[in-house]
């Protein structure tokens, strides 16, 4: 929790250096592939559903601002490029390469737009799924060039920002990024994935998710960055910035948080977790309970007039969610501060029965950890771990020298077999071949050497120079039927001798 | 030495012109007499040798020493290459014992085959690799332990283009996902029998490696989304899907609009697969040259033939398997009139009145193949011959009307014909091989279960087929001493001969084999009249032979056996399963013959255990498959089933 806590105050102290600030976040990937994870979330915790509904139409809507300016920015890029140039751990091929790739990327683009205006000049009375599934393709597309697009200036901003600070204010001089923030390191926390610095390659990392915030608490960026946090409900405030005072605050009371139901039934008492839950209720005690209006949801009438955001604060003194701490950051809703309360001042009491380590005090996050503990872990050479083989497989389509690493136990299995125990056996068994055979003074001579060197060469070198009789060798079937028997008789000799040996072995 | 003193010989000529000479020489023997000539020649020889084939892993030092500019190498026949031997090869030799040069050998390979080197793991492919910097092609094949830390050892081959890993049984998507991602520029890819892989590998392989021209996804248990992924590949051209149990013609929808530059497509032995299906390929891929749908097609249906008419280039279809009406194959040879090869076998419906409509339009037909087209008779084999005069091939096995009648229109009419399959087709007679031996250009013939046929017959080969380098007579009962004399007389380059249980071979012919010279492949079965002396003449005659099948000869003595042991030294395979051989006798086969990698031991009446175990022990180190009596698995000693299991041995247990 205090590195989470950690990280949210440096967010909070960047973001108010304006629009230059830019923040790459290449963690969390895996929430924008996949809707039903953040589905899961959303059911947990009830969120606004429209409003996410909205946001994913606003961002859509965003995302086709942006890219309409793509093409225009390359020039910009350009000039970063020459500035940040003279860095030296930056690499101007792999971008020349990410250029070309984006080059071509709109080229390609800019093809299909023309077909989509072609065929709108020809069938007109027929806006079918065609054009619907062609505007995916085009939108589809254009998210990616962007993902490309920053994933090449964030490696660039990444190289920068390690090594001289001063560079960011030349950066700030290209206006077009200055706008794109990030959500950031918080939700890296969240995603219980290691930070950045484990990638190694940042550089190929883009982003997978976009977001606009800007400073002037704009509702429609602060809906957008909901859509991304919903994982975690205590950390929406995080782009919210609210001004104190511009809403009111509420705080409810250990036991009241503890207690395993929020809603009663008026009439005969049973406690329910939801309001839905209790309405359903209702309907029990008399069919007034059964009109419409009864079993609509009651937050929907007030939403018509403007009312003031309600806020919640945590009753633990001295944490930062309480009113009275000095970086107050109130939390959303109860639920927030349900699981914030549970999760940060009271015990983890619930263990996984598999793994027998993991602790937790909110029995959802154990129902989420139980579900993946265990279980094969899907490693990416970046450090990145995923439960399942079709994510890891999804992450390394997406990023360009990525691979899936070997589990590290593999590599004591394989030369333990093959080499180790067993040829040495092989060594044993083998007839003192060598000690006859060779007449090539400069094999016998390696053969000396690498006993040294490598695991029991010689294991490995007695056949091989057996038979290395004294031929030029530059034949390959030179052996006349008589020329070899010598050594054929020595061998008949030196391996009676032998056959003794072994019978008394055994 | 004389020779360079005058000036007026071939010895003088200026080494740019030998090299000239040198690479005129195409025969792998004239290069031979080339080199021995003198050591100027041998020289001009070392520094021209491209390619290099080791059979026997004691040379390879010298022999890698020797050859400083080759640029493919292949191991396949070597009987142990691991890891030690790779690190020994990349540390210690080079030109001179100067440090920098050592491992220079490899340093301008291309190509590199690795089949069957089952030692061979990931450290040693890792050395390679490293030491490789220009490798294009690697053949892995049947390497039974290569997994996916061998294929990431193998990634970091960045120049690669082909690569073979048919039946590497470990491999799994994460080992197919390194070689995508590190080999991005992959043209062919083989992955039959890679059991492993799934759809995620397929797909992501797809996205990698785009310029992928020619794919086998082969006995894969693979999906329609792989193909759905495969048809993506802007540029492939081959694409192989034998046997892929759960693709289907939804699948072969995604083929019709994917793939632009499909060419060839295999879709034999796909149970899932129907003529829709395949009408959806042909639909979507015009130039479409080879279709292979053996044995997945009930019908040659009309629809499918409708489709057909439009494949204008196609050059080879087969269909084996599938029942066809007389009306199908008007169609075929009025549409697709640059056919060249047809597979017909075991058809339902081919007729004498289908094949003559057939060959009536396709005249190019070089490959014909009726094999079980049992209502084929001598009318047909007419009409064939008279149409198709360019045929190389024709393969009509157990078609039993044929009679000497259609070999004599064959003799008279394709004169080019290279490859006959015969076997089981009684009408054959002595008479009908006396038509056939004027094809002078035959090199395989198959003569199996011809029970007409006498020595007389065969002599006709032996005087006029002089090219042949596979004779298969099994069961020809008729044949005797004196045919393989009149064989032995003209057939100097046969390299492949089966005497399976023709009973009346006997010493006296045996000698004749022996004067064989090229002779590598021998299968002589339960012949019961030959004994030691006949398998002497031959160990010491033939010797390139390299797979000798002898089970149930059982009046083979020791003597032969010490023969074999003493001077077959290429031998490669051997079977002795029933043969009277001696535990001395054995352990001299087994421990002498240094490239011996697979041995069939069963039923061994002369041996005892402690022979066997006695003879595993003389070979453990080199051989790779072996298949014993199956009540000696608790009568070996433990110890020695370890090492060959751990050397990469596979036993079977008969």
């Amino acid at each position: 929790m205090d590195l989470k806590e950690r990280v949210c105050d440096e967010l909070q102290k960047e973001v108010p250096k304006g629009a230059s600030s830019t923040n790459f976040n290449t963690q969390h990937q895996q929430k924008w592939e996949d809707p039903s994870s953040t589905l899961d979330y959303s059911t947990r915790i009830e969120p606004p559903f429209q409003a996410f509904n909205q946001t994913c139409q606003t961002q859509s809507l965003l995302l086709c601002n942006n890219q309409i300016k793509v093409p225009m920015q390359d020039g910009s890029i350009n000039d970063l490029l020459q500035q940040a140039s003279k860095i030296q751990d930056w690499d101007p091929s792999a971008m020349l390469n990410n250029l070309s790739f984006l080059e071509q990327k709109i080229h390609q683009l800019q093809d299909l737009v023309y077909l989509i205006i072609a065929q709108k000049g020809q069938v007109l009375g027929r806006p079918d799924e065609l054009l619907v599934q062609q505007q995916q393709l085009v939108t589809a597309d254009l998210t990616s060039i962007i993902i490309q697009l920053i994933s090449t200036a964030g490696s660039l901003l990444s190289s920068v920002k390690q090594t001289l600070s001063a560079a960011t204010t030349s950066l700030g001089q290209c206006g077009e990024f200055g706008g794109v923030v990030f959500p950031s390191s918080a939700q890296r926390l969240n995603d219980g994935v290691q930070p950045q610095n484990a990638g190694g390659s940042k550089v190929s990392e883009p982003p997978n998710s976009i977001d606009i915030t800007s400073n002037n608490g704009n509702e429609q960026n602060n809906h957008i960055v909901e859509e991304h946090e919903l994982k975690d409900e205590e950390d929406a405030e995080e782009g919210e910035n609210l001004l104190p005072g511009t809403y009111e605050i509420l705080q409810l009371e250990k036991e009241e948080i503890l207690a395993p139901h929020t809603h009663f039934c008026t009439i005969c008492g049973k406690g329910f977790k939801r309001d839905a839950n209790l309405r359903m209720h209702m309907r029990g005690h008399g069919d007034k309970y059964k009109t419409p209006g009864a079993l609509a949801k009651p937050t929907k009438e007030s939403s018509s007039e403007p009312t003031i955001i309600k806020r919640y604060s945590c009753p633990y003194a001295g944490c930062k969610r309480n009113k009275d701490h000095k970086k107050f950051q109130p939390l959303k809703t109860i639920l927030c501060v349900k699981n914030h309360y549970k999760r940060t001042h009271c015990d983890k009491s619930y263990i996984c029965s598999r793994c027998n380590t993991k602790k937790f005090s909110v029995i959802a996050d154990l129902k989420t950890h139980e579900k993946h503990c265990g279980k094969d872990k899907w490693l990416c050479s970046c450090g990145t771990t995923f439960s399942r083989k079709d994510k890891l497989f999804g992450h390394i389509t997406l990023f360009q020298g990525h691979t899936p690493a070997i589990p590290s136990d593999e590599i004591k299995v394989a030369p333990a077999g093959t080499s180790d125990g067993a040829t040495n056996k092989v060594g044993s068994v083998n007839f003192n071949l060598s000690s006859y055979v060779s007449s090539e003074s400069e094999v016998q001579s390696s053969s000396m050497d690498i006993k040294g060197g490598i695991d029991d060469a010689v294991g490995y070198f007695s056949p091989l120079s057996f038979d290395t009789c004294n031929f030029g060798g530059f034949h390959e079937f030179p052996r006349p039927p008589f020329d070899d028997s010598e050594s054929s008789f020595a061998f008949l000799l030196s391996r009676s001798c032998n056959y003794s040996q072994k019978s008394g072995e055994e | 030495m004389l020779s360079f003193q005058s000036s007026k010989n071939v010895l003088s000529l200026a080494e740019d012109l030998l090299f000239r000479i040198y690479e005129l020489l195409a025969a792998e023997s004239d290069r031979k007499s080339f080199r021995l000539v003198c050591r100027e020649f041998r020289r001009i020889d070392s520094l021209t040798r491209r390619h290099l084939r080791v059979i026997r892993i004691e040379f390879l030092p010298i022999l890698l020493r020797k050859y400083p500019r080759l640029q493919s190498l292949d191991l396949s026949a070597c009987p142990r290459i691991d890891d030690g031997v790779v690190s020994l090869l990349l540390t210690r030799v080079g030109r001179g014992s100067n440090s920098p040069s050592l491992g220079h050998w490899a340093w301008g390979l291309k190509s590199l085959v690795l089949s069957r080197a089952t030692g061979l793991r990931f450290s040693g492919l890792e050395m390679l690799t490293r030491a490789c910097p220009c490798l294009e092609s690697v053949d892995v094949s049947y390497c039974c332990g290569f997994g996916d830390r061998e294929a990431a050892a193998l990634s970091s081959a960045v120049g690669l283009r082909e690569l073979n890993m048919d039946k590497c049984l470990q491999l799994t998507d994460v080992g197919l996902a390194k070689i995508a991602v590190g080999c991005s520029k992959l043209e062919k890819l083989s992955l039959k029998w890679c059991m492993e892989i799934t759809d995620l590998g397929i797909d992501l392989l797809c996205k990698k490696c785009v310029d992928l021209k020619y794919l086998d996804v082969s006995y894969l248990k693979v999906t329609n989304e792989s193909l759905h992924s495969i048809a993506s590949l802007l540029k492939l051209e081959v694409l192989g899907l034998m046997a892929c149990p759960l693709i289907d013609d939804v699948g072969l929808q995604f083929i019709e609009r994917g793939c632009p530059s499909l060419k060839v497509i295999d879709v034999s032995r796909c149970e899932g697969v129907s003529s829709s299906g395949l009408i959806y390929v042909v639909r979507g891929h015009r130039n479409l040259l080879e279709l292979n749908a053996g044995y997945c097609l009930s019908e040659l249906s009309t629809a499918l033939l409708h489709q057909m008419k439009n494949l204008n280039h196609l050059e080879v279809i087969r269909i084996d398997g599938a029942r066809i009406s007389e009306t199908s194959f008007q169609v075929i040879s009025a549409n697709c009139k640059s056919l060249v090869e047809i597979g017909l076998s075991k058809c339902v419906g081919v007729t004498n009145m289908g094949i003559m409509r057939l060959v009536s339009a396709c005249i190019n037909l070089r490959v014909l193949n009726l094999t079980c087209c049992h209502s084929i008779t001598d009318t047909a084999i007419s009409a064939i011959a008279y149409s198709c005069r360019s045929l190389v091939c024709l393969k009509v096995e157990s078609c039993n009307m044929i009679t000497e009648k259609g070999l004599c229109q064959l003799g008279s009419f394709c004169l080019l014909l290279e490859e006959i399959d015969l076997t089981d087709c009684c009408g054959v007679n002595d008479k009908g091989l006396e038509y056939l031996s004027r094809c002078s250009e035959l090199s395989c013939l198959k003569l199996g279960l011809c029970t007409n046929i006498s020595n007389k017959g065969l002599s006709y080969i032996g005087s006029n087929c002089l090219k042949i380098h596979e004779l298969d007579l099994y069961r020809c009962t008729g044949i005797g001493d004196d045919g393989l004399e009149a064989l032995s007389n003209g057939c100097k380059k046969l390299r492949k001969l089966n005497l399976s249980y023709c009973n009346a071979v006997s010493d006296r012919g045996l000698a004749y084999i022996g004067r064989l010279e090229e002779l590598s492949d021998l299968e002589m079965r339960a012949l019961h009249k030959i004994t030691g002396v006949g398998l002497e003449a031959v160990a010491v005659g033939c010797k390139k032979l390299a797979d000798l099948d002898m089970k149930h000869c059982e009046k083979v003595g020791d003597s032969g056996f010490w023969a074999l042991a003493y001077y077959s030294k290429n031998l490669r395979q051997i079977n002795l399963s029933y043969c009277g051989i001696s535990d001395m006798a054995l352990c001299m086969v087994m421990g002498n013959l240094s490239r011996l990698q697979e041995a069939k031991l069963v039923h061994l009446s002369n041996s005892t255990v402690e022979g066997v175990e006695l003879a595993l022990r003389a070979c453990c180190a080199r051989i790779k498959k072996v298949k014993l009596f199956a009540p000696l698995r608790f009568m070996l000693s433990s110890e020695i089933l370890e090492i060959l299991h751990a050397r990469g041995c596979i036993i079977r247990w008969d």
